[in-house]
């Protein structure tokens, strides 16, 4: 589907303007010229029906400007042009020739010419010209001249009106012929900028995607390759060396999916993201699966990634050893600010009493926990019930979080 | 066109054929769909109408085997997961696709999203969980993963109050994001809030539409942006 651009169009609305203006002005002189002249009054109502016909439909062009452009428009126009060309012919005193006389319709019918070349193109504002050409050489026997009895300079007079009409349908035809041909110059600019842009920015996510891989994943890999190589050498294979090639595939399975799925973010200077912090501690829990939502990457010092961390961490490990839970969800969010971590597993729930846990001796963790998100002004929130799991949630302001990598301000 | 089914387990309930869900799977890997389809026909309550190895054989097939749900792989080849969901649901809006891709991998199952998947499932999922996500999304019920509402959550603030026609989330609909972000079922998320769980689901269908509408938008954006927003004169 062919579209135009903005700066083409704007050009295109202009022409139509343009000719809008110009058929007012035309109707405008052929008003006075009829009414000034004494010959209207001799010839009955006939101009003057014109003239209403003519007021009327240039009205109707107008309001809306969009009428212009109506398909049925340049015909309509062209029936127009062609009846004034005759009327004019009519409305001259017999034996007296247009050019010595004001032309009656004066320079509307050149409108015609106009209209068809922007709406018709080159052709159509040519094809348009000769029919009003040929009507205004019909317009002299009409007039009761036969065509053979003009003279020289009432030759002139005619061949002047018919370039004057060629040359004006082919004006504006040559006008739309351009806008065809710069809309699609447009177009093609716009795709072959758009495609080399995404290309350029393919090329380059690649290279760096390349180098990162070729850092940590493809090294990892010949690692695990030869250390698998010499454990099969071996009789026996020790469980936890098996297991250590387990973690290193998966450490690199992690590594290298954040490279390839998501985007690169450009973090504040001297921040760290508190998802991929978590992240990585989630990936690490073999208990039970533990799913991270995050509303972003959740920037802030490393300082408070890492005490925030320390606390989910010991969440979790509450989760794995007590909760009964068959998976946990730990999600990271800023939302007025404030960092939000909470950490929630579907397990058996508890009745939350300080008092007792500290006398069942299970306060320590629940008190560490607490500390270290009060260190950072922060608070602690539990909310379980038996059979409903656990819901233990971090807040910390985030203002200050931000301030102490240095945000900008006050340093 | 039903084929029959061989050996079905004694043990599980068995429907009728004409009352199964017409499954299509899609994914560019044999051993997976394979084994997919025989836990999706194992547990009886679908039947796998159709299967596509790549996102253009989805699309063509999709048309002839009129799935009701199809699972979509989003790593595929030659037309990818989130451009035959595209297709597929622009052109069967009753149809159903629940993505079912690897973990880390919620970026794209965003876009596939946005693009008109219903549901999202890990390819850790047991048979049990798969076969009820199908029942789930068949029923009209949209299927989330806490990271998931996370990054539809992230999704929404991204550009927040910058276009005030552009759909944003509703206070409430903002919290039951957040719970489901942060591992709460419909049922626990309607207890919560003292709502009825199908309020709970028609809030995250309205979530969904709207985060769909979201792309829509970014496209009129683009298109306007770029100036590609003017239909041209009708030929006369």
């Amino acid at each position: 589907m062919d579209v135009i651009p903005p700066q083409v169009e704007r050009a295109r609305r202009t022409l139509w303007a343009g000719l809008l203006v110009f058929r007012w002005v035309s109707f405008a002189w052929f008003a006075a010229n009829a009414i000034l002249s004494e010959l209207t009054f001799r010839y009955g109502p006939l101009p003057w029906i014109a003239l209403a016909l003519t007021g009327a439909w240039t009205l109707w062009l107008s309001v809306p400007p969009e009428n212009q452009e109506r398909p049925e428009t340049p015909w309509i126009d062209l029936l127009i042009a062609v009846g004034l060309i005759v009327i004019s012919g009519l409305v001259v005193p017999p034996g007296e020739v247009i050019g010595e006389t004001p032309f009656f319709a004066v320079s509307y019918p050149v409108c015609a010419a106009l209209l068809w070349g922007a709406a018709r193109g080159f052709r159509g504002g040519i094809a348009a010209g000769t029919v009003l050409s040929v009507a205004l050489v019909f317009s002299r026997p009409v007039n009761g001249i036969p065509l053979r009895d003009l003279s020289h300079g009432q030759v002139f007079g005619l061949v002047n009106g018919v370039v004057y009409f060629l040359a004006a349908g082919a004006a504006t035809g040559v006008f739309s012929l351009l806008f065809a041909r710069w809309s699609e110059q447009f177009r093609e600019l716009a795709a072959s900028a758009f495609h080399a842009s995404e290309r350029a920015a393919r090329l380059a996510g690649r290279e760096s995607m390349g180098r990162a891989i070729h850092d940590s994943v493809l090294q990892s890999l010949a690692l695990v390759h030869k250390r698998a190589r010499e454990l099969a050498k071996g009789p026996m294979v020790p469980s936890d060396q098996v297991l250590e090639l387990a973690t290193m595939a998966r450490d690199q399975e992690h590594a290298l999916r954040a490279l390839i799925m998501r985007e690169p973010e450009e973090p504040p200077v001297g921040a760290a993201s508190l998802r991929d912090r978590i992240e990585a501690m989630v990936g690490s829990v073999q208990e039970m699966p533990v799913t991270l939502s995050a509303v972003g990457p959740v920037w802030l010092s490393a300082a408070h990634v890492e005490t925030i961390a320390a606390a989910v961490e010991q969440a979790l490990d509450n989760v794995v050893r007590h909760s009964q839970a068959t998976q946990a969800v730990v999600f990271a969010d800023v939302e007025d600010n404030w960092v939000i971590v909470s950490v929630r597993d579907n397990g058996r729930g508890f009745i939350y009493d300080e008092r007792d846990l500290r006398e069942a001796g299970k306060a320590g963790l629940l008190k560490s926990m607490k500390g270290r998100v009060e260190d950072l002004g922060g608070r602690m929130r539990v909310k379980t019930a038996p059979g409903v799991g656990t819901e233990v949630e971090f807040r910390v302001p985030y203002d200050r979080a931000e301030a102490s990598f240095g945000g900008g301000t006050g340093g | 066109m039903v084929e029959p089914i061989e050996g079905p387990d004694r043990d599980t309930e068995q429907q009728p054929d004409a009352e199964r869900i017409r499954v299509m799977v899609v994914d560019d890997h044999p051993v997976w769909r394979d084994g997919l389809k025989a836990d999706l026909e194992r547990m009886g309550a679908a039947i796998v109408v159709s299967e596509a190895a790549d996102g253009g054989e989805a699309i063509d097939r999709a048309r002839d085997a009129m799935p009701e749900v199809i699972l979509m792989d989003l790593r595929l080849p030659i037309v990818d997961g989130v451009e035959a969901t595209r297709r597929i649901v622009e052109e069967s809006p009753h149809v159903q696709v629940l993505v079912v891709s690897a973990s880390g991998e919620e970026a794209d199952v965003l876009e596939a999203v946005k693009a008109g998947a219903a549901g999202y499932l890990l390819k850790s999922a047991t048979a049990e969980e798969i076969t009820d996500a199908v029942r789930r999304i068949h029923a009209g019920e949209p299927v989330f993963t806490p990271s998931l509402a996370g990054l539809v959550l992230a999704e929404f603030r991204r550009v927040a109050g910058k276009e005030p026609t552009e759909p944003v989330l509703t206070a409430r609909e903002n919290e039951i994001l957040k719970l489901v972000a942060k591992g709460y079922s419909y049922r626990e998320i309607a207890g919560k809030l003292f709502i009825s769980v199908k309020t709970v689901q028609n809030h995250v269908q309205n979530i969904l539409t709207k985060l769909q509408l979201r792309r829509r938008y970014e496209l009129m954006r683009y298109a306007i942006h770029k100036g590609l927003d003017r239909a041209p004169e009708p030929e006369p």
